[in-house]
């Protein structure tokens, strides 16, 4: 029989298009799937029709290889979600162009990537604004900043004695150093030092050295005049600091701390 | 022309996943910053004369 390749093998696998089992629908059939419209010889049964589909285990699954629909006892559905299909109309394809895109597909492709890459930034501007929202909130808001600082009169502090103030609850030292106090500052040799920091590094002018009292060991407050290196001792542990305030000798790991200060003209100091 | 352009963009900008991440940051840093200028110089001039920075010459002498 001569049924070209292409029906053979629609009508084999199953077709989209649900004809009635007759010789004259079947013929309906090929000329609607395949374009030949040249005289096909038909048999009513046809070879490809009749042979039954088994499952493995011997039972029968259908009764023709073509998927048809049954002749007889039809019921006839009063409502259906799907419009009556005219299979003699079922093949056109609707006409899609007033749809597609008229670029090419680079221009596309490039547009998309744009537009992630647009929401990438904006969403990265959002988080990041929102994460310094929260941390902007957990700082100190200006009026406690403004409280925060401590104006000191230097022109009360004579030469060669210190001054204890309290600074945020902690005490800071602040001490009129002499000449020969400064000389010796400078002349300690930072190889003999536990925390190596120069003088310079540790004062802003050479004469007033400010720094918090609280021992970098385990937090008490050191004396003042004391100690063998002529600076501060610490008596809770034994620290010994020199008159630029490291420490030499005793359990102390760090130098005593300096705190942010600024000098206001010559005889006035804002720590804070 | 347009296609050539696009392409042009496409390759330099969107191709290496490296190139396209820093451009995306760069995008943000840089909307964020003509963002909040734009957004401070609006508040400034709506509320001129109220803020401040404004009047603080009739009170603060230097």
């Amino acid at each position: 029989m001569a049924v070209s390749p292409r029906l053979a093998t629609a009508a084999f696998n199953r077709t989209f298009i649900n004809a009635p089992y007759t010789a004259a629908a079947i013929k309906q059939l090929f000329e609607s799937s395949s374009n030949l419209r040249s005289t096909i010889h038909v048999s009513p049964n046809p070879s490809w029709a009749v042979g039954a589909k088994r499952r493995s285990d011997g039972s029968i699954l259908s009764k023709t290889i073509l998927n048809a629909a049954p002749t007889g006892n039809i019921q006839k559905r009063l409502s259906s979600s799907s419009a009556a299909v005219d299979s003699s109309k079922s093949t056109i394809v609707p006409d899609f162009s007033k749809y597609r895109k008229s670029s090419e597909p680079n221009t596309s492709r490039a547009f998309a990537y744009l537009m992630v890459g647009t929401t990438g930034a904006l969403t990265a501007v959002g988080a990041k604004n929102s994460i310094t929202d929260f941390l902007v909130n957990m700082s100190a808001s200006a009026d406690v900043l403004a409280l925060a600082k401590v104006e000191v009169d230097l022109t009360k502090i004579p030469e060669g004695k210190n001054v204890v103030i309290k600074w945020r609850g902690k005490p800071v030292f602040i001490r009129h150093r002499t000449e020969s106090e400064i000389s010796e500052a400078n002349a300690t040799q930072l190889s003999e030092l536990r925390d190596p920091q120069s003088d310079s590094d540790r004062v802003k002018k050479p004469e007033w050295l400010v720094m918090l009292g609280v021992c970098t060991h385990l937090g008490c407050v050191p004396i003042g005049e004391a100690g063998d290196y002529g600076g501060w001792y610490c008596p809770c542990h034994g620290s010994h600091y020199d008159i630029s305030g490291r420490i030499r000798k005793g359990p102390a790991p760090l130098n005593l701390e300096i705190p942010q200060y600024e000098f206001e003209g010559e005889d006035s100091l804002i720590i804070g | 022309m347009l296609y050539r352009f696009v392409g042009t963009i496409y390759r330099t900008l969107l191709r290496r996943n490296s190139v396209f991440l820093t451009g995306v940051f760069t995008t943000a840093f840089v909307t964020e910053i003509v963002f909040d200028t734009a957004a401070d110089k609006a508040w400034d001039t709506i509320n001129r004369g109220k803020q401040w920075k404004d009047i603080e010459n009739k009170y603060v002498q230097n």
